[in-house]
């Protein structure tokens, strides 16, 4: 029989009783299997070692009960106690990995996003996932080694007063929540950042050297797109943050006119379906891109597939994108309409972002 | 009790029972992923201010608890850890004999290392690892995680193989 996986052989070491007999037989006659197996509880002690933490008397449940009640969730109504962490400056926590991806691609748009990569270069009309994990994110390929891009106009992003100021300098619609979730009150902070552009020129020569670089031969480029440019704008954008406890957003609101791409010399389409086929770009990403390209009008949002689970939704009668953490701490809700993409996002769960999303005035 | 007067009813009536419940396994999460205890406990009780506010069913607290502790130690461990692990090494090297001292650097430093690994982990690997190494079973990893069982297995073992190459490669350098 063929021999047991690492996982199987991992399991063993412990809880043999969750691995098949099967497995079990053949990996106590089968040398390769209990060479594997050592391996795995060698790796496995030292780890185990290393991580240990530092020894000390068993937790006091009451004082941490106790700091638990006047620290933290009594204080809707009871007074904080000033005794309890002085001193001491707190973690900062729950870091709002949605809401910073979620602003990040409203606020910032086709100008850093675009830096990094060429994802945000589709026009916007509606908005659908793309699953990266980690890994995937890391290896995208930099457009700037495609050809040449110039940032033409840089996101600026300022506070403003409130949601008045906020609509003069952005020129948006400020949306309004009509009622906040529990545990969230007082009044948001308000940015507002500018437009952004860039304009990427494809170079042949230089996608060349990328490619030989990774060790790949360059596919032949369509006729007309050495030289062929590509616009990107997005903004300006409007962001609504309320914050908890240590600063942390809570609750991020905002409305950004959606990125969009205009190229000259050769049709978008043809633009994109290359840089789809550059070497470096992972094959499960570019197949989920493929899917898109029925009109080239969806904002691929890279979110990172091991942390969170996406979803389609509706949001006043557009098509919208649900995300969620896995460990449900988090939830961020995105929908374009008419030319504007607007999210909600927030240590909430998914029913209250889509309930804030919905009643937005 | 001041949990159970809160004007809005936001915290939930169960938190009590559970927090006596999970409260120690939340902090050993927490403290496999940090390695301070006093930074474990600062986690655990975000993860329950957390949890008190949520409507997690109760018969899923224990698993929602452990992932929230991890990630959000994970989190903190990418953002502060290396300016908190210089204080400790500041602080073991005071009032120490001289030999006292370097096994507390080396020490310290094979934390640093596998923290700084853990940290660069994908973050289901990571998470996974520490869930497992502090005591959860297979199958509470993989209702967690939303994973199959078999996968624990596997996921586990890539963690740690990485972090053994990290932790070697370092050993063979010194």
């Amino acid at each position: 029989m063929r021999h047991a996986t690492e996982g199987v052989l991992r399991r063993l070491l412990d809880e043999p009783a969750g691995v098949p007999d099967v497995d079990r037989r053949h990996v106590a006659g089968c040398p390769v299997c209990l060479d594997g197996l050592a391996a795995a509880r060698a790796d496995a002690a030292l780890v185990d070692a290393a991580m240990a933490p530092e020894s000390g008397p068993d937790v006091d449940l009451d004082a941490a009960w106790q700091r638990l009640s006047t620290a933290g969730l009594a204080t809707a109504t009871a007074k904080r106690s000033p005794t309890v962490r002085a001193g001491r400056s707190r973690p900062r926590l729950h870091r709002p990995v949605v809401a910073a991806v979620a602003v990040a691609v409203v606020l910032a748009g086709a100008g850093t996003a675009a830096a990094a990569d060429w994802l945000p270069i589709f026009r916007t009309d509606k908005v659908a996932p793309v699953g990266l994990t980690t890994d995937d994110l890391v290896a995208l390929p930099d457009l700037s080694a495609y050809g040449d891009l110039a940032v033409t106009a840089d996101p600026r992003v300022h506070e403003v007063p409130d949601a008045a100021a906020a609509a003069a300098a952005s020129g948006l619609d400020v949306p309004q929540v009509a009622a906040l979730p529990r545990g969230i009150a007082g009044r948001p902070a308000y940015q507002v950042g500018s437009k952004a552009s860039a304009t990427f020129t494809f170079s042949a020569a230089a996608a060349a050297r990328a490619a030989a670089k990774a060790g790949a031969a360059l596919p032949p480029p369509p006729p007309g797109l050495d030289g062929a440019q590509v616009r990107l704008d997005a903004g300006p954008g409007v962001a609504a943050v309320w914050s908890q406890r240590a600063g942390v957003p809570a609750l991020v609101v905002a409305r950004a006119v959606a990125p969009t791409a205009f190229s000259t010399g050769v049709p978008f389409e043809t633009v994109r379906d290359y840089l789809l086929s550059l070497p470096g770009l992972p094959d499960k990403v570019a197949e989920q891109l493929r899917t898109f390209t029925a009109d080239g009008s969806t904002l691929p949002l890279p979110v990172p597939a091991d942390q969170v689970t996406t979803s389609p939704t509706r949001v006043h009668g557009a098509p919208a994108t649900l995300v969620e953490t896995r460990d449900r701490t988090l939830a961020a809700v995105v929908w374009v309409q008419d030319g504007v993409v607007t999210v909600v996002a927030g240590s909430l769960d998914a029913g209250e972002v889509l309930s804030i999303a919905r009643d937005l005035s | 009790m001041a949990l159970r007067g809160s004007a809005d009813g936001a915290v939930r009536s169960d938190l009590g029972e559970i927090f006596r419940r999970d409260y120690r396994q939340v902090v050993g999460v927490a403290a496999r992923v940090l390695g301070s205890r006093d930074e474990a406990e600062d986690v655990a009780q975000e993860v329950f201010l957390s949890f008190g506010r949520s409507s997690v069913p109760a018969a899923e607290a224990r698993g929602w608890l452990a992932v929230a502790a991890a990630h959000t130690a994970l989190n903190l461990l990418r953002s502060g850890r290396r300016r908190a692990l210089r204080e400790e090494i500041s602080a073991a090297t005071d009032d120490r004999s001289v030999r006292d001292v370097a096994e507390a650097v080396v020490t310290l430093d094979e934390r640093t290392r596998v923290r700084t690994a853990l940290a660069r982990l994908p973050r289901k690997q990571a998470v996974a690892l520490v869930l497992r190494a502090s005591g959860l079973s297979y199958a509470d990893v993989a209702a967690a995680l939303g994973m199959s069982p078999g996968s624990v297995g596997t996921t586990v073992r890539r963690a740690e193989s990485q972090l053994r190459k990290e932790l070697t490669r370092h050993a063979s350098c010194d």
